[in-house]
């Protein structure tokens, strides 16, 4: 498994994770939208969901979250979980449709995203935090939601990069031969 | 093929499984984890002050737009405190001599005699639940995980983790946040304490006594610039200390005092009366009215403190009393750092006690430059 991680899709999405991390950290503090951050990382992690399938958007997070804990002086881990659900729940729209329209992909972008914003304080639960679900949840969650679903159009495409997936051709069946 | 098929579960499953192992192992501490996120965080510097330099003229627009109004209002009532500090300044100045005195003659340890250094944010949490500030020093300028972290205001919150060249400070909003605190009376509920200079009828005394008050819900502090942090604004704040200035006409008979009586021959402290009078400072109770745990509450939600019991006999809570740091042996703060101010008081049925919601002196939405308390804890100090 660790192999896997290390080939073809890491490569791109380690230096694209920095990059939106950075942004995270220093404009995306700044523009607030009802006083809620938008969690540019975690649409990332959901969209290479909604773009690979759970799978690869589950390796994706995991990735994604892993860096973010280690940034954010997080326990290890605590965000990876969350990033790697988000990323696997919006890969449940291969379930439904191999090549989705953009309006699908966003929509489960944004469900995914919206599941990692809830796992968030879920796992901060399990690490001992006491009462960590905020009466504020109610609010991060949908505007986290519909962030990361009003991005997809450019994130889904930059994890399809990414993490190096093709659009389908759909080719016509070979011309029956006559005898 | 299967769409959704065991082996991709599995692979989920995995990764999941693999987080858990990890968070595991950083909670118990591991240092090969930490170095690995050291080696991160240097990795990241150059290209996060690139991001920063890029992002800020879009970051500065969207806060021109969306906080103008704000600015403006806040620019006005920043004026207006400003006037009012002004003139509180010297009378500051003159309290913090006078407590650092009062301290050294009850033999009290002093913050002025803890290292502090200063430190800058330079980043925040970036995520919704986190009351985390980034500052830009760490383990190579002494800073420790625990350490109190103060601006001119007071207290704002403790470090919670270091690297060679940051520190991650948790803010006293931060739900996670729990510091032992002293509730203190407000100035404006000092009672005067009665004096009784011979020869004087009571209705002469109400002539000649003068209780100074204290400003309205001023703090002054001077963390930033002298490293001592008072603990309220005057003396006078404290409850049971009363100025009473009388006469210097030699006629009157000593005041009678008792081991806690502190006469302040000092010329400074006399200086909010005239140069005919002598000050008599007594202090009759220090002893503060109750303890408690400050807990932060989150994002945009004041800290609480929850007693374990409230004894009316003894003093009553209320709304404007004074919190200051409580010190003690585990604690990871020394006594007296300023917190905040009492603004709010529901009582709960049963042994709780009351819930004291508490408003911070500081602002920690805003920061700039902090200062680091190098404050080892007496329990450390001793092993």
């Amino acid at each position: 498994m660790l192999a896997a991680l290390w080939q073809g899709p890491l490569v791109r999405i380690v230096p694209v994770g920095m990059l939106l991390l950075a942004l995270q950290r220093s404009i995306f503090t700044e523009i607030t939208v009802a006083g809620v951050i938008l969690q540019v990382v975690l649409a990332l992690a959901a969209a290479a969901g909604a773009a690979g399938g759970s799978e690869r958007g589950a390796v994706a997070g995991f990735v994604l979250g892993l860096m973010y804990d280690m940034l954010e002086g997080l326990p290890l881990g605590s965000t990876a979980v969350a990033f790697t659900l988000a990323g696997a729940v919006a890969g449940l729209l291969a379930l439904i449709v191999a090549e989705p329209h953009w309006w699908l992909a966003m929509l489960f972008t944004g469900l995914g995203a919206a599941v990692g914003e809830i796992m968030v304080p879920v796992v901060r639960l399990f690490t001992g935090t006491t009462d960590p679900f905020e009466q504020r949840l109610t609010l991060i969650v949908p505007v986290v939601a519909a962030a990361a679903a009003l991005l997809s159009p450019i994130f889904v495409p930059l994890a399809r990069w990414c993490l190096g997936i093709k659009r389908s051709e759909w080719v016509a069946p070979p011309s029956e031969s006559t005898p | 093929m299967a769409l959704y098929t065991v082996g991709r579960r599995r692979v989920i499953i995995a990764l999941l499984l693999t987080s858990v192992l990890l968070l595991t192992l950083d909670l118990r501490g591991n240092p090969v984890l930490d170095r690995v996120r050291d080696g991160f965080s240097r990795i990241m510097e150059p290209i996060e002050s690139a991001t920063d330099v890029v992002t800020t003229p879009a970051s500065r627009a969207w806060r021109g737009i969306t906080d103008y109004d704000d600015l403006e209002r806040e620019n006005e009532a920043l004026q207006d405190q400003l006037d009012r500090l002004i003139g509180t300044q010297a009378t500051a100045r003159i309290s913090v001599q006078e407590y650092q005195e009062l301290r050294a003659l009850l033999d009290l340890p002093s913050l002025a005699a803890i290292p502090t250094e200063v430190a800058q944010v330079v980043g925040a949490s970036s995520n919704n639940l986190d009351q985390i500030i980034e500052i830009n020093k760490g383990r190579s300028s002494g800073f420790k995980a625990g350490m109190p972290v103060v601006n001119q205001a007071g207290l704002i919150g403790k470090i919670t983790s270091v690297t060679d060249n940051t520190a991650k400070v948790m803010l006293i909003t931060d739900a996670r946040y729990v510091v032992p605190v002293r509730v203190q009376a407000a100035p404006d509920s000092a009672v005067p304490v009665e004096t009784s200079p011979s020869g004087r009828t009571d209705e002469e005394l109400r002539d000649l006594v003068t209780t100074t008050q204290a400003p309205p819900s001023t703090l002054v502090t001077d963390v930033l610039d002298t490293g001592t942090v008072l603990p309220q604004n005057d003396p006078e704040a404290v409850p049971g200390v009363t100025t009473t200035t009388l006469p210097e006409d030699g006629a009157e008979a000593p005041v009678e005092t008792d081991p806690a009586v502190v006469p302040s021959s000092d010329p400074a402290s006399a200086s909010s009366t005239t140069s005919t009078t002598t000050t008599t400072t007594i202090v009759t109770d220090l002893a503060p009215k109750e303890f408690g745990a400050l807990e932060g509450r989150g994002r945009g939600l004041l800290p609480q403190i929850r007693f374990l019991q409230d004894n009316p006999s003894l003093a009553t809570l209320q709304v404007g009393d004074l919190v200051v740091t409580a010190g003690g042996f585990d604690s990871l703060a020394p006594p007296d750092i300023p917190v905040g101010v009492v603004v709010n008081r529901a009582d709960r049925s049963g042994p709780g006690g009351p819930l004291l919601d508490i408003q911070p002196y500081a602002d920690v939405t805003r920061l700039n430059f902090v200062r680091v308390v190098k404050y080892t804890p007496l329990s450390e100090v001793e092993q």
